[in-house]
């Protein structure tokens, strides 16, 4: 089933003498899979989160043409927003900007989109718990969201949206502050998230940890799709440095390897080994 | 801002902004220079029972430069009948002005503070959500009142990081002026664009949705509480009424 749906999408910060940020999107997202969103500085991934939750380019500026429709609805328009309200998962990358910022305590704070939606209060106090408990932060809930630190922070404002059980998320940069702990956690509530039947889109640069989570890999180059395919291939072929800053360290080494070389032996020789094992495998 | 302990704490947080409100009017309505200098002997007396007494002595700390040039304006420069106090004389007109004004100052000054270092952004929020009052309006308040505290960080670091990059804030005016531009202009930028962020934010955490919010822990509404609440505008109202019929 699709979740989100973009059709032909063009995003422009500025006038129409702008570059876009979009070009020309059109692509659908199925629930129930994760799909990782990858491109250099600039390639428009983070547009493309906005434009999907409806952010952009009402908040940001700028104009956009064609048509977005996230689970049914179309999130720019008004009545589209209130139908979607409490339905999307979108998480910033910065997560200190998306606090409320009146919230006591990581409790309140994760209650506070809940309580915004109207929820009955048996059911926020039944949720706000299991969301803390699933991103491993239980511990937290007393505390003082304006204390804690990035990494705790960041899990927070993804309890934040957990709570919810949103239908789509859309999360740019959702790892940047957490330890190797805290992104195997979020890995595994994002594969149980998709399980549930969410469908879970992730704007990330790293290509390690994405490569073992993701099942779909959308490469964007200069607001356009450039490459849509199955992570391991994309990730493993030299056709994604055409596109995109690089593939994981590993793959990344054997590239650079091969480059020095006269004659490419056949073992650095795409497709590339992805991960440490991968290549400890092909060149032992 | 952390909430201070006591009575003030416990207390409903629409009755603290009734008791700032009240004095604040009477100040005004109360004859001078008796009144309000009554006023706020009341205002310390009660603040220092409330346990925010801490707020009263700031309020001390702001009022006391303007008590002096009230003092120095109307009782020692000013004009009729003098009286000596021994070492000067002061305009006897002059210094019940000055008493007046400077009580009336230190008064709203007081329970502002107070109100201020009472007050939790979650109670009021959560009380708002209970009457089914606009709950946007009371979040753009807090917002408001949490702005102060927020840009003193920021701005705290914004200068240890413009001093890491080797700007000097000492020496000449002049020189002290010219600092002013690296610490202020990101300052200035960096809000404006949080402010953008945080509204994109907040509308992916439902603060658009068009239901009544849930409170989550609504503050008590105690007798006492209502009682002061009631009280208080006819309290206001009789002073009024003896000040212009009595």
């Amino acid at each position: 089933m699709t979740a989100l749906r973009l059709d032909g999408v063009t995003l422009r910060y500025g006038d129409s003498d702008t570059a876009p940020a979009l070009a020309d999107v059109s692509l659908a997202i199925d629930a129930g899979r994760i799909t990782w969103l990858f491109g250099s500085l600039g390639a428009g991934c983070s547009s493309l989160l906005l434009v999907s939750a409806g952010l952009a380019p009402r908040h940001t500026g700028g104009t956009c043409a064609g048509a977005v429709r996230a689970l049914g609805a179309d999130p720019h328009d008004a009545a589209g927003r209130q139908a979607l309200a409490g339905k999307i998962g979108y998480v910033t990358p910065t997560p200190g900007v998306q606090l409320s910022g009146v919230a006591a305590t990581v409790s309140e704070e994760v209650a506070f989109a809940p309580a915004n939606l109207g929820w009955p209060i048996e059911r926020i106090r039944e949720a706000v718990p299991d969301a803390l408990a699933r991103l491993g932060i239980g511990h937290l809930s007393g505390r003082n969201p304006a204390a804690l630190s990035g990494g705790e922070l960041q899990r927070v404002v993804i309890a934040a949206m957990l709570v919810l059980a949103p239908g789509l998320w859309l999360l740019d940069e959702p790892a940047s502050a957490l330890d190797r702990a805290g992104r195997s956690t979020l890995a595994g509530v994002l594969r149980a998230e998709a399980d549930r039947g969410a469908a879970v889109v992730i704007a990330s640069e790293d290509a390690a940890a994405m490569a073992a989570v993701a099942d779909r890999l959308i490469v964007l180059d200069q607001g356009r799709v450039a490459l849509d395919g199955a992570p391991r291939d994309l990730l493993a072929d030299d056709v994604l440095w055409r596109h995109a800053a690089g593939s994981t360290p590993i793959a990344n080494l054997a590239r650079s390897a091969a480059a020095l070389c006269d004659v490419v032996p056949r073992s650095l020789a795409p497709p590339y080994p992805l991960t440490v094992d991968e290549g400890v495998a092909r060149w032992s | 801002m952390t909430p201070a302990r006591g009575l003030a704490q416990q207390a409903h947080p629409f009755t603290l902004f009734a008791i700032t409100g009240a004095v604040a009017l009477l100040a005004f309505i109360l004859p001078p220079p008796g009144g309000p200098v009554a006023l706020y002997a009341a205002v310390v007396v009660l603040a220092l029972a409330a346990g925010v007494g801490r707020a009263a002595a700031r309020a001390l700390l702001v009022c006391l430069p303007l008590w002096i040039l009230l003092f120095l304006l109307l009782a020692v420069f000013g004009t009729g009948p003098r009286s000596d106090l021994g070492v000067i004389t002061v305009s006897r007109s002059g210094l019940d002005a000055a008493l007046a004004q400077g009580a009336r100052l230190g008064a709203v000054a007081t329970a502002s503070l107070a109100l201020f270092a009472s007050f939790d952004p979650s109670r009021f929020l959560d009380a708002v959500a209970a009457r089914g009052w606009s709950f946007h309006a009371a979040y753009l308040l807090v917002a408001t009142l949490q702005a102060a505290p927020r840009f003193r960080q920021r701005a705290a670091m914004i200068l240890e990081a413009q001093r890491a990059r080797g700007l000097r804030f000492g020496g000449n005016p002049v020189r002290r002026l010219r600092g002013l531009a690296p610490l202020t202009t990101p300052l200035v930028l960096g809000m404006l664009s949080e402010v953008d962020d945080r509204a994109m934010a907040l509308e992916t955490r439902g603060l658009d949705a068009r239901v009544a919010r849930t409170p989550l822990e609504p503050p008590a509404d105690r007798i006492a509480d209502r009682l002061i609440r009631r009280g208080l505008p006819l309290l206001v109202v009789a002073a009024l009424a003896w000040r212009l019929f009595g």
